[in-house]
């Protein structure tokens, strides 16, 4: 599964973004594969990774089959992890 | 040409043959100069976090001319979400130089010029609107920084520029030709001129037809001939040429700079001009450029504040004293104070409305009260900064005296500076010498001109914001408001 994987600019963060998605991608499984989000490519899903609860990064332009995912605090980060899990199931 | 890095940054100002001088000479290698690249690594700072995913979503923008992928920096506005933005990212560079990182003059000026040319244009037909979008196609292909010159010496400030003794107070046209024009003047307080490819150039202030030699708008390279500069000296700034120099710097890495910029009758061609004597668009061409830049001190200035906050309550950890009550509500007093300056920079983008020619220009009354509070706010939390640091971070010894060898008495003036100048212990002397000089360095030493004083007059003195304040504060709609609800009927 093709994930794209977009964070805000991080004008503020309220946690290390980089750190979060790190530890999220470490407990999927192989199959879920994330490249930096490009408007240009297809992705059965988007990850938003913010750093407040504002969550401004504009979306519009990506090609995406599902609802992005969105996290803004720290505390997403398990749920996020169950939501990927749960689409990898669905597939 | 892809989005350049930092290092590809560097490299391209090697290649241009800027005439910088200071101390009375000539600089040859300005790169390398040790009082001058701080202020390139900053800039290059706005070119390498354009490459990274983590802040991409604000450093970059899609061009609304090529539909390419461009460095925020060169980007006309498209919305108020394109504006909020701006002011996000001036954030983030302040959080991550501590200092003026200078490619915003260039960013405001862009926006500026695009829509008053094509109002000058629909008025008397001329191209300068055409001219800037070629001219800005090229600067956002070739990933270029462009310094917005806008400030005139202006000599005696009760005359208005053809009444000055010497006429090249203000910037000037002394010819014109069928290819094109000459001017002769100069641009004082010109921050990160010798650090831009190129230079945009506007005038000062709103003209009477007397004065339309000096309504002038246009762009030149940087190493044209004619054109120099004259470094703007900071305090503490030969610090940086001591050998070996690292914490008594406050701040290596990282530095602002100003330059006068002077034109020794420089030609420019017809394509590069965007005003030639239209003096009844000098005031709009100003406002605008003042607005936007006005608003931009609502993110560079609280970025920088964060890292003055962080580095206050780092000195507090340090000295012990970061369990005092007053210690905690002076840090809550100065994220207060910083945030309110978020809150007009983000207010006044979300306000914004579109121009005649398409870009988006921020509310004028909110980013006028924004800088008027950039005049006071960050004079408040320095004072904060310096009462949390203590007197130490002006009365502390040199690096040297610390690494001391010499003996005197019992101990050496290295042990001694070291045994005095303990906290509590939970970081190293060194570590403490580190973030007070780090803090001199934003309150006093070189990187106060940014947070400072340029807080105060960049993009115009305080009374400049209150004369916009008093035009837009909409007082007789004020008055009609206590009058209908005191029952006032005249
Ligand atoms: C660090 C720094 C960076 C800057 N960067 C840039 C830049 O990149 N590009 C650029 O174009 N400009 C830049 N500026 C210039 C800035 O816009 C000017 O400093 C500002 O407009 C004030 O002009 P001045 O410094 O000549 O002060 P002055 O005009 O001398 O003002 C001093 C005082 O006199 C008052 N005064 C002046 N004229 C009058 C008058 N006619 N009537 C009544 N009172 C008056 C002012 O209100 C103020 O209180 C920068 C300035 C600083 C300090």
């Amino acid at each position: 599964m093709k994930y794209g994987i977009k964070f805000c600019g991080g004008c503020n963060p309220r946690y290390e973004r980089g750190s979060a998605f790190k530890s999220i991608i470490a407990d999927l499984p192989d199959k879920v594969n994330f490249e930096i989000a490009r408007e240009e490519v297809d992705y059965d899903g988007l990850l938003v990774v913010a750093g407040c609860s504002n969550c401004c990064p504009e979306l519009k332009g990506y090609k995406v089959k599902r609802k992005p995912i969105k996290m803004w605090d720290e505390k997403h980060i398990d749920q996020v992890k169950v939501e990927i899990l749960k689409e990898v199931d669905v597939t | 040409m892809a989005l350049m890095n930092g290092a590809q940054y560097i490299e391209s100002l090697r290649k241009l043959d800027i005439k910088v001088y200071m101390f009375g000479e000539k600089i040859e290698n300005f790169v390398d100069h040790p009082m001058i690249r701080p202020s390139i690594n900053c800039v290059a700072m706005t070119y390498d976090l354009a490459h990274e995913a983590e802040y991409e979503d604000l450093m970059t923008a899609k061009s609304s001319i090529t539909g390419k992928k461009i460095n925020r920096f060169a980007h006309l506005h498209q919305s108020t979400d394109d504006l909020r933005k701006k002011v996000k990212m001036q954030r983030l560079l302040g959080q991550k130089t501590a200092s003026c990182f200078q490619r915003c003059v260039g960013m405001d000026a862009f926006n500026a010029v695009f829509s008053t040319t094509f109002e000058i244009d629909q008025k008397y037909g001329t191209k300068y609107h055409e001219n800037f979008i070629k001219y800005l196609t090229f600067i956002q292909e070739n990933d270029f920084i462009v310094d917005g010159a806008m400030t005139d010496p202006k000599g005696d400030r009760a005359l208005s520029p053809s009444q000055q003794p010497d006429p090249d107070m203000f910037l000037r046209i002394v010819e014109k030709r069928a290819d094109g024009i000459v001017v002769r003047g100069a641009k004082a307080h010109q921050t990160g001129s010798i650090n831009s490819h190129e230079h945009l150039i506007m005038p000062t202030i709103a003209m009477t037809e007397a004065d339309k030699a000096y309504a002038v708008s246009f762009a030149i390279p940087s190493d044209v001939d004619g054109l120099y500069m004259i470094y703007g000296r900071q305090s503490c700034d030969t610090r940086k040429m001591e050998e070996g120099a690292d914490i008594d710097l406050g701040n290596k890495q990282f530095g602002g700079q100003e330059a006068l910029v002077v034109f020794d009758d420089v030609f420019i061609p017809n394509d590069r001009i965007f005003m030639c004597e239209e003096w009844d668009f000098a005031g709009m061409l100003v406002e605008r450029f003042a607005g936007y830049h006005r608003q931009s001190y609502g993110g560079c200035k609280v970025g920088v504040g964060d890292v003055l906050i962080g580095a206050a309550a780092v000195a507090a950890d340090f000295n012990g004293a970061d369990k005092a009550s007053h210690v905690k509500d002076k840090l809550i007093e100065m994220t207060h104070l910083n945030e309110t300056l978020y809150c007009c920079g983000i207010a006044c983008s979300a306000e914004g409305s579109p121009t005649a020619a398409g870009n988006y220009q921020i509310d004028l009354l909110l980013a006028n009260v924004c800088k008027q509070n950039v005049t006071r706010f960050p004079y408040e939390i320095t004072r904060l900064a310096e009462d949390i640091a203590g007197g130490l971070m002006v009365t502390m010894p040199s690096e040297k005296d610390f690494n001391s060898d010499l003996k005197v008495g019992s101990m050496t003036i290295g042990e001694t500076c070291n045994k005095y100048f303990k906290g509590n212990g939970k970081a190293s002397v060194e570590n403490r010498m580190r973030i007070l000089r780090f803090i001199e360095n934003m309150c006093l030493g070189s990187s106060a001109v940014g947070y400072r004083t340029e807080s105060m007059h960049g993009a115009g003195s305080p009374q400049a914001q209150r004369i916009m304040i008093a035009r837009q504060g909409n007082i007789a709609h004020k008055k009609e408001l206590a009058k209908k609800i005191a029952g006032i009927k005249e």
